[in-house]
Order: C-alpha cells, then sequence, then structure tokens
C-alpha cells in the first residue's frame, strides 16, 4: 500500500473514531443533497412540490438503513461494539457491587501471586547470574558416594588435582572462609570480629568485577609457604569502618595479628562468590597437600564450548584417580559440578516450584468463583439475551458481550494484582536463606514480571468467561418473553456447571491443604524432635580466644601453616568455666566447641579405629558435666570429669549412631579411637555413650566425637588450631534465663577486659534460627492454602444462595403445600453433598498423586500420612457444610405467602 | 492486489472509479452520469451507490471534498486519487481479461 493511500486511510479511520458526530452530519448532508436533487429532478418534470417530495421519498427508501450500511464501511464499528460492551458490562458489574469486589480481588490475588512466584523462578533459577560469563560458572563440590545429598567442601589436594589435570577449566580457585578479629587502631575504633576469606589469586576477579579502588592479588603474593601481607577489603568494611575513605589504599589494618595493607576495595556488586565476607587475604597452597579436610569452596569458569557433562566426566575420573592414589582419605568420595547460580540459588527451586503449584491452585479457583458468579448471573439474564436475540443481536455479537465482562473483572484483578505481586515479592524474598547461601537479590517489577501479569490477566479473563459465555448466548427456547417477574427455578440440568464448578474448586482446595497439611505436619515433627537434650532454660555465651594469641607458626606440615599451641587457649576457658560456675542462680554450666545442633560449621575428622579402619565422624570439644548441663541421656560408662587433665589418659564419649557404626554389637565402652589429625594426637579411650542429637534438625543423626578440651595436642595443623580456641558456654540457670547474661558477661570481662562476647542467646532462639528456613516457606504455603479454602468456601456459598434464591418461588409453594423443615433442608441440601462428595472424592484422588512431588521437603511423614488427609478432609467437609448453612437457613425462612404474591 | 469481490461490486467499483476519471463529481452526479452514458440502461440505487463511494473512499482509491454544485447548493466532490488512478488500471485490466474470456466461451461453445 503506497504511503500516501495509508496516510489518508488511517486519517479517515481516525476520523470516525475521534469525530463521529462530524463524519455523521456529514453524511447525512450528503444524502440531503441527493434527495434534494431528486426532488428537483421532480419538479423538473412537472410534479407539484409536495408530491415531487413523495415520490422522492419513495424514491429514496430507507434512509437510516442507507446511512446505516454507509456507516458500516468505516471499519470502525468494532470499536464502538467494544466501547459500548465496556460501558454495558461496567454497568452490570457495578449493579452488585459486593459480588465484583470479591471477584475482583480473588483474581488480582490468584494473579498477583502467580506473577511474583514465577518472576522470582525466571529471575533466580531460569535468567543466571547478572555477571560476565555466567553460564560457564561453576561450583565444585564433593559428595560422599554413599549419601549424595550430603554434598562438602574439597580438599587442597583434590583442588590441586583438578586445576592441574583437567583440560575444562581456564580458571579454577579455592578459597576457606573463617572469623577473624580486626584489630583496634588505637585511635577509638574497637576491636572487631569480621568474616575473612582467604582464597587463590584467582578468586576475585574470575566473575569479572574489577576492584573499586586499588587491585586484587598477584600470582607472587600467594607462592608456596608464603602470603604477602595484603588484604583487599568489601564495599560494606571500607564503608562502614573506614567511612568510606578515599585513601584507603595507603592504610594498614591488623587482622589475625598480623598487619596488612590494603591494596584494593571490591564494589558492592562483587556479593556472588560467597556472601557476607568483610576481607580477602592471599592463600596460598602447599605443594604437597594433605588430602583431609574437606572445607574449601572451589569455583572455576569452564572453557568456551566445555559443556558441564564432558567436565563433570574429567573429574569424575580424577576422583577415581584420587581414590586410588590416596584410598584413606578419598575412597567412597566423588566430585560434583554445578552451575555457579545453581550452587547459590538452586535451593529455591524446589519451594518454588511447590509454592507455585499452591499459587496455581489459587487462580484455578478464583476462575471457577468467577466463572460460577457469572454463570449465575448469566441465568438472570435470560430474558434480557432472549430480548436482545429478538431484536437482532447475533449469537457472537452477545458472546463478546459476555466475554466482556470476564474480561473486565480479569483486567481489575490485573491492575490490582501488581500491588498483590509486589507484596508476594517481598513475601519471598524475605524467606529465610539456608545457612551459608547469599541473600535473594530484589526483582522489583521487571519487564518478565509485567509481562506475567499481563498474560495471566489475558488467560484469566478467557479462562473464566468461556463457559458463560457460551452457555449465556445460547438462545433459550424455555424464555418467554410474555413471562412476567422471575422465571421458573433453574433446572437440574441448567444448575450443573455451578455445581461441576463447586466441587472442582473444593477438589482443588483440598489438594493444595493436603500439601501444605504435610508440610506442617513436617515442620512441626522437627520442632518438636526430641533432640536428646532439654533445650528450655539453656543460655548459650560464645567466647573466642583467637587463634593468634596462642598460636605459633613453626613451620608447615603437609603444605598447612603448622602451629605450635602456647598457651593453650583451654587456660582461659577453664577461669571463665570456674567463673560462671560461681556466680550465683547458676544451675550448671558447661562448654563445648559448637552449638550441638545446627552449628553453621561442623567440624568433621576422619577416625582410625583399633583395627585400622577408617571413618569419619562429627567432632566437638567439651568441658566436664557437658551431657549434665545439656540434660542428654548417658547411656552406658559417664559424662567428662574433671580428672579428665591433659595428664590423665586421653577418653572419648561418643554417641549411638558411632558406638553402632564403628563397633556393631560390641561393647564401645573401652575401645580405642584415634583421630586423624597431627602425629602429636593420641589414641583415645571410649568412656561414654550418649543419646543421638541430631547433628540438623532434619537429619538422620551422624556418627558423633566429643574429646575433652583439655586432652589436647600441643601442635596443630591449620585450620583445626582454629577450632581451639572457640568455646560456647552453656548456662542452665535456676530462674530467667537471659537474666544471667549481665553477671555472666561482668565475670567474663573481668578475665577479657579487651575482648567483647559475641552471641549472647537462648538455645531455643538458636533452634528456631534452625528451622527458620523451613517455617517461612510452610508458612507461606499454608497461606496460599488458606484463601484457597476460603474462596472455595465462598463459591460454595455463593451457588447454594444461587440455588436457593432461584427456588423461592417452589419453596414458597411446598411449604404452603405442608412440607416441612426436614423436606426443605433436603431439598436444598441433596444436591449441595452430591457435589461435596465429588470434590471431596476428586480432591483426596488428585492430593494422592500429587503429594509425591513434595516428598523430598516432607520429614517423618509419609506423603499419604493417613491422618492428615483425614484430618483436612473433614475440616474442608466441615467448612464446605458451614458455607451452605446459611442459604439452607435462607431457603427454611421462606415465607410461602410472600413468595408466592411475588408472582 | 484488489481484495476478491463478487462480480457485482467489483463492477459497480470499476464503474464509480472510470465515472470519476474524468473529473470530480459527487454522488448524484455519479448516478445521472452513468444513467446517460450507458443509455439508460445502468441505473444504480443511491442504496448501492453511496455504501460504494464510503467504500473506496476508506480504501484510499478516491477522495472527498465539498464543493459548490452547479446550482450553487453545496455537495461532496468525489475525485480519484493517484493510487485511485492506479487501481482503475487494474480493475480495466481483469474486466477486459474476463469479458474476453465471457466472449470466447460464448462463441465457441
Amino acid at each position: 500500500m503506497g504511503f500516501l493511500r495509508l496516510l489518508r486511510v488511517w486519517r479517515l479511520r481516525l476520523r470516525s473514531l475521534v469525530r463521529r458526530e462530524a463524519a455523521d452530519r456529514e453524511l447525512r448532508r450528503e444524502l440531503a443533497f441527493h434527495f434534494e436533487e431528486l426532488v428537483a429532478e421532480q419538479i423538473e418534470q412537472g410534479l407539484p412540490p409536495d408530491q415531487a417530495r413523495q415520490a422522492a421519498h419513495r424514491a429514496f427508501g430507507n434512509v437510516a438503513a442507507l446511512e446505516e450500511s454507509c456507516r458500516d464501511q468505516r471499519r470502525v464499528t468494532w470499536f464502538h461494539d467494544l466501547h459500548q460492551d465496556i460501558v454495558y458490562g461496567v454497568r452490570m458489574l457495578r449493579k452488585q457491587p459486593g459480588l465484583t469486589t470479591i471477584a475482583a480481588l480473588s483474581l488480582a490475588l490468584g494473579i498477583g501471586a502467580n506473577a511474583a512466584v514465577l518472576g522470582a523462578f525466571d529471575a533466580l533459577i531460569l535468567r543466571g547470574l547478572p555477571v560476565a560469563n555466567a553460564d560457564r560458572l561453576v561450583a565444585i563440590q564433593s559428595v560422599p558416594l554413599d549419601n549424595p545429598s550430603r554434598l562438602s567442601g574439597n580438599s587442597p589436594a583434590a583442588y590441586m588435582a583438578f586445576r592441574d589435570r583437567t583440560q575444562a577449566f581456564d580458571t579454577i580457585e579455592m578459597s576457606i572462609k573463617f572469623a577473624g578479629d580486626v584489630a583496634g587502631d588505637g585511635a577509638g575504633t574497637p576491636p572487631e570480629r569480621m568474616t575473612g576469606q582467604m582464597v587463590t589469586p584467582g578468586w576475585l576477579s574470575m566473575l569479572g568485577i574489577e576492584p573499586m579502588r586499588g587491585r586484587v592479588f598477584t600470582v607472587a603474593e600467594t607462592q608456596p609457604y608464603y602470603s604477602a601481607p595484603v588484604i583487599v577489603i568489601s564495599h560494606a568494611f571500607w564503608q562502614r569502618r573506614f567511612g568510606a575513605d578515599p585513601g584507603i589504599l595507603t592504610r594498614q589494618i591488623r587482622v589475625q595479628g598480623t598487619v596488612r595493607t590494603i591494596i584494593g576495595v571490591m564494589p558492592a556488586e562483587f556479593r556472588y562468590q560467597e556472601p557476607g565476607v568483610d576481607y580477602w587475604v592471599p592463600l596460598f597452597v602447599g605443594p604437597q597437600p594433605d588430602a583431609a579436610g574437606r572445607l574449601f569452596g572451589v569455583r572455576a569458569r569452564l572453557k568456551p564450548g566445555v559443556s558441564l557433562a564432558s567436565a563433570q566426566a574429567e573429574l569424575d575420573s580424577i576422583a577415581a584417580q584420587l581414590a586410588a592414589e590416596a584410598p584413606l582419605q578419598n575412597k567412597g568420595w566423588g566430585v560434583r559440578i554445578r552451575p555457579l547460580n545453581d550452587f547459590l540459588f538452586g535451593w529455591t527451586r524446589q519451594p518454588l516450584l511447590t509454592l507455585e503449584a499452591a499459587v496455581a491452585l489459587v487462580l484455578l479457583i478464583a476462575c471457577a468463583n468467577v466463572a460460577a458468579l457469572l454463570l449465575s448471573r448469566s441465568s438472570v439474564r435470560r430474558r434480557e439475551v432472549a430480548l436482545r436475540t429478538a431484536l437482532g443481536a447475533g449469537r457472537w455479537r452477545l458472546m463478546r458481550q459476555l466475554f466482556t465482562e470476564s474480561v473486565l473483572l480479569a483486567a481489575a484483578g490485573g491492575v490490582l494484582g501488581v500491588v498483590v505481586a509486589l507484596i508476594g515479592q517481598w513475601a519471598l524474598l524475605t524467606m529465610t536463606t539456608p545457612p551459608g547461601a547469599p541473600p535473594l537479590p530484589a526483582i522489583g517489577l521487571n519487564a518478565s514480571v509485567i509481562s506475567l501479569l499481563g498474560l495471566l490477566t489475558i488467560g484469566t479473563g478467557l479462562a473464566c468467561g468461556v463457559v458463560p459465555a457460551i452457555r449465556g448466548s445460547r438462545p433459550d427456547p424455555m424464555v418467554s418473553l410474555k413471562e412476567p417477574g422471575a422465571t421458573a427455578g433453574p433446572t437440574r440440568r441448567r444448575m450443573f456447571p455451578q455445581g461441576l464448578l463447586v466441587s472442582v474448586q473444593l477438589a482443588l482446595a483440598l489438594v493444595l491443604l493436603i500439601g501444605s497439611g504435610l508440610l506442617l505436619n513436617s515442620l512441626l515433627r522437627q520442632v518438636q524432635r526430641d533432640l536428646n537434650f532439654d533445650p528450655d532454660g539453656l543460655v548459650r555465651l560464645d567466647f573466642d580466644v583467637p587463634a593468634s594469641r596462642y598460636t605459633k607458626r613453626i613451620g608447615s606440615h603437609n603444605g598447612f601453616p603448622y602451629f605450635e599451641i602456647s598457651t593453650p587457649p583451654s587456660q582461659t576457658h577453664q577461669r571463665v568455666l570456674e567463673r560462671l560456675r560461681g556466680l550465683p542462680g547458676v544451675e550448671s554450666v558447661a562448654g563445648i566447641s559448637a552449638p550441638p545442633v545446627d552449628a553453621f560449621v561442623l567440624a568433621t575428622m576422619d577416625v582410625t579405629l583399633e583395627d585400622s579402619t577408617s571413618n569419619s565422624a562429627t567432632y566437638f570439644l567439651a568441658t566436664p558435666g557437658i551431657f549434665h548441663t545439656l540434660r542428654t541421656p548417658i547411656v552406658s560408662g559417664r559424662d567428662f570429669t574433671t580428672r579428665d587433665t591433659a595428664a590423665a589418659p586421653w577418653v572419648a564419649v561418643v554417641n549411638e549412631t558411632a558406638a553402632r557404626r564403628f563397633w556393631p554389637g560390641q561393647d564401645p565402652i573401652g575401645k580405642r579411637l584415634t583421630l586423624d589429625t597431627v602425629p602429636e594426637e593420641q589414641p583415645r579411650e571410649v568412656v561414654g555413650v550418649v543419646r543421638d542429637i541430631p547433628t540438623r534438625h532434619a537429619e538422620s543423626p551422624q556418627p558423633v566425637i566429643y574429646a575433652s578440651y583439655l586432652q589436647q595436642p600441643s601442635r596443630y595443623r591449620a585450620p583445626w588450631a582454629g577450632l581451639f580456641g572457640q568455646m560456647l558456654f552453656m548456662i542452665r540457670p535456676t530462674g530467667d534465663p537471659l537474666a544471667i547474661v549481665p553477671a555472666a558477661q561482668k565475670a567474663i570481662a573481668e578475665i577479657e577486659p579487651e575482648r567483647p562476647l559475641a552471641n549472647v542467646s537462648t538455645i531455643r532462639s538458636h533452634l528456631r534460627a534452625g528451622t527458620g528456613q523451613f517455617r517461612s516457606y510452610v508458612w507461606l504455603v499454608s497461606v496460599f492454602a488458606a484463601v484457597a479454602t476460603l474462596l472455595a468456601a465462598i463459591g460454595t456459598y455463593g451457588v447454594m444462595a444461587y440455588t436457593v434464591d432461584q427456588r423461592t418461588r417452589e419453596i414458597g409453594i411446598r411449604r404452603a403445600l405442608g412440607a416441612g423443615r426436614r423436606e426443605i433442608v433436603a431439598l436444598v441440601g441433596r444436591r449441595a453433598i452430591v457435589f461435596v462428595a465429588a470434590g471431596l472424592v476428586w480432591g483426596l484422588a488428585g492430593a494422592l498423586v500429587l503429594t509425591r512431588l513434595i516428598r523430598s521437603q516432607l520429614w517423618g511423614v509419609t506423603p499419604t500420612d493417613p491422618v492428615t488427609f483425614a484430618g483436612v478432609s473433614v475440616m474442608l467437609v466441615a467448612i464446605a457444610l458451614l458455607a451452605c448453612v446459611i442459604p439452607a437457613r435462607r431457603a427454611l425462612s421462606v415465607n410461602p405467602t410472600i413468595a408466592l404474591r411475588n408472582e | 492486489m484488489p481484495k476478491p469481490s463478487d462480480l457485482l461490486q467489483g463492477t459497480l467499483d470499476l464503474l464509480i472509479l472510470k465515472t470519476l476519471s474524468r473529473e470530480p463529481i459527487h454522488g448524484w452526479g455519479i448516478a445521472k452520469r452513468m444513467l446517460e452514458l450507458s443509455d439508460d440502461v445502468l441505473t444504480v440505487q443511491q442504496g448501492s451507490l453511496y455504501p460504494a463511494l464510503h467504500r473506496l473512499e476508506q480504501q484510499g482509491w478516491i477522495k472527498a471534498e465539498w464543493k459548490d454544485s452547479k446550482h450553487g447548493r453545496n455537495a461532496k466532490f468525489y475525485a480519484l486519487t493517484r493510487e485511485g488512478r492506479q487501481q482503475l488500471e487494474r480493475e480495466l485490466m481483469s474486466w477486459k481479461r474476463l469479458s474476453s474470456a465471457v466472449g470466447l466461451l460464448l462463441k465457441k461453445a
């Protein structure tokens, strides 16, 4: 089409739309001219003017029809129809503001929640990290072959093998995180405990994010046995501690007893490698690292064109080589490579998918609700439809009119859905992250969330509208235009679709309720799990002696710095313990190196038994009386006592799982075990067996070894030297737990005036934090289940109320003919019971199939837990029947005379 | 390309375009002239004429302008646009093809 013509055509269309009156006026003038010419012609032929006029009228025919068919040529009628439909639709919706509001709100909830969850899934799982070459960044972890879900860090030996024997990566780096003390500067800045990370030189540059000031480490700064006294700090650290000092690069700080020069500041965007790190120092890797200690994080960047699968295959063969070369350390271990994004945010996949299933069900229920509402309304409007059909409205035109209403409702839902989506996002992103995972990044109303909102709105409008539009526009021969007032009550057939929608709603709600019931059940079981110690009334008080205080570097052992422990920190711990014990109001007190449940980092050590077999176990240092204070039952043997000193024979206490696994069918008391750490380590005799305290809330018990804090080697290899200085004192006061804190702090300040206490809290709050992630997620699912149930109840109520409304006359007649309350209730209730029962059966069947999908998120219950299924079913049926009660009461209160007089 | 249209409508469009090709003229004049030129054979009813004119205008083949007619009354005059002239050529060609085909068939059958 030529450009000029296009321009002309569009100008005309626009004129027909915007200046419609003018166009109509012109049309009339044009036709009037023709008419006048016609009259003039007749007069010319000799007719008198009035007869000429009549003749012209005859010749001209129906002017209105002619005008209409001219207007039809404008090609904009669809627009006027649409405008008319919208005006009419809005008027209809405003007639029943209550129902319209409920419908729009429930659609808003469904649309917004779906947009929030799908948007989060898109941002966290599908989209990848916002850094260069995000698709090539990977995390490498080691994994016990017999327990693939328990992913672990890597040993330096494995890292070196990956680095030197593969062709898959163009960079591969290693790091280890630690809590390090930054000294005060003497000018008022106090000492602080901060999170540091030792990294190989490429670690800071592999994301392609440049330091905002200065530089990162060079290879020369991390030679074997040497790491330069330099440090790179985080943006947050620079801002907070140095007031964003522009001259930061010349300054020096003392970290862990070493004076280091600040050479760089990383920008705030540098947060995808490891969360919450305040500073980085160079990590060196010795030429012959020992294989034990899987504590190191390894990240790599695949070479362009190398697939994840081929890299995994290369690493598998290296794992096999390592197992052959050093079976003691590596047998039974494999390697797992994952995309970095999956490593950081992959944990959200399962919760988000489950939540999406939940919100999808909510949206479906909301749609069913709106469809039932529109259906009810369309049967009320049968006479109107009949009238309009009689006046010549086509079926398609009527369907479009009916569709407009559902699309209008959906559009209102979509607009309100923006608010719901934002709230939903906020709720999702505050979902507690698992320990060690970075906080979830903000998403906001990005392009994909907005397009999701749009698509969901259109889809919802069509989904709600299709059945009412088809049924509503069907010309109904039963409806007579002459018939006055309300027509006869709905027939069984006519009520069928609404009833079906009620059943579907109840079924969907039941599936969701059962799913969330199973999750809630799992949560309750986790919270109420018998931890084999008594957390109530226990206060924890963390007290660390910094490693720089007691370690003296004396060389290297297997590639690690090797320290002499001079003035063991246990001496300080002993003094603290005695002071605490002497406080008034303390029933008992004892120390342990880490929280027994849900510790952030668990020390896991290789253990050699008397028959030279090797095992691995979680390892705690403890003071005398620890099990007494924890109130952990001792199965056999004894607790640690004050007689277990460095000079006495070294002893250990094991848990039941360790006893069973290490010495099956034997009495563990008196057996010996040796920790595979340093040559100075001595064999320890098992003197006690205690009940299993699960090391993680939601995991089955693992082998645990407890050793006395006094019976330790005098030399240590990093990083175990750090473990040696940390102690967590468990205080069991006689009164209010936290009332003891000031006295305890004062006592410690007298021993250690310079060192502030970190982390004073109750054990209860620690345990709560441990289940926080699961708790927040289960909470979200439960909220959606409750919403779904509410919507289904509203739907049931709506349909029942409508049925009663429509049958008022029939009920009146029956009452007048002597029907009792029972008959009336049976009349109304019979069909309700059928639909509720159908919903129940379908819901149970659906749940049986679908709950298998959340098996991995359940703990302590099976996906088909009969108690949950039965309990939730009873609850839903009760709610559904309750929703029928009000309509039934209204049916009973029908007054026969009034009902009949209405005719 | 013109849309496939039925013979009658297509023919009316062709006749209108052809009639307008000489000079701009109003609807009444078009009807009169078609009658004259066809020796009183082709009467076009206003019920067909005006919708056709409006359609052709909406398609951009003809344009309208209000001018005084020779009796001094204001009337809506239609004129061919440049594209309308090309459209007329196309319609003429296809009409000729069609009528010669019909002629051939009638002669040979």
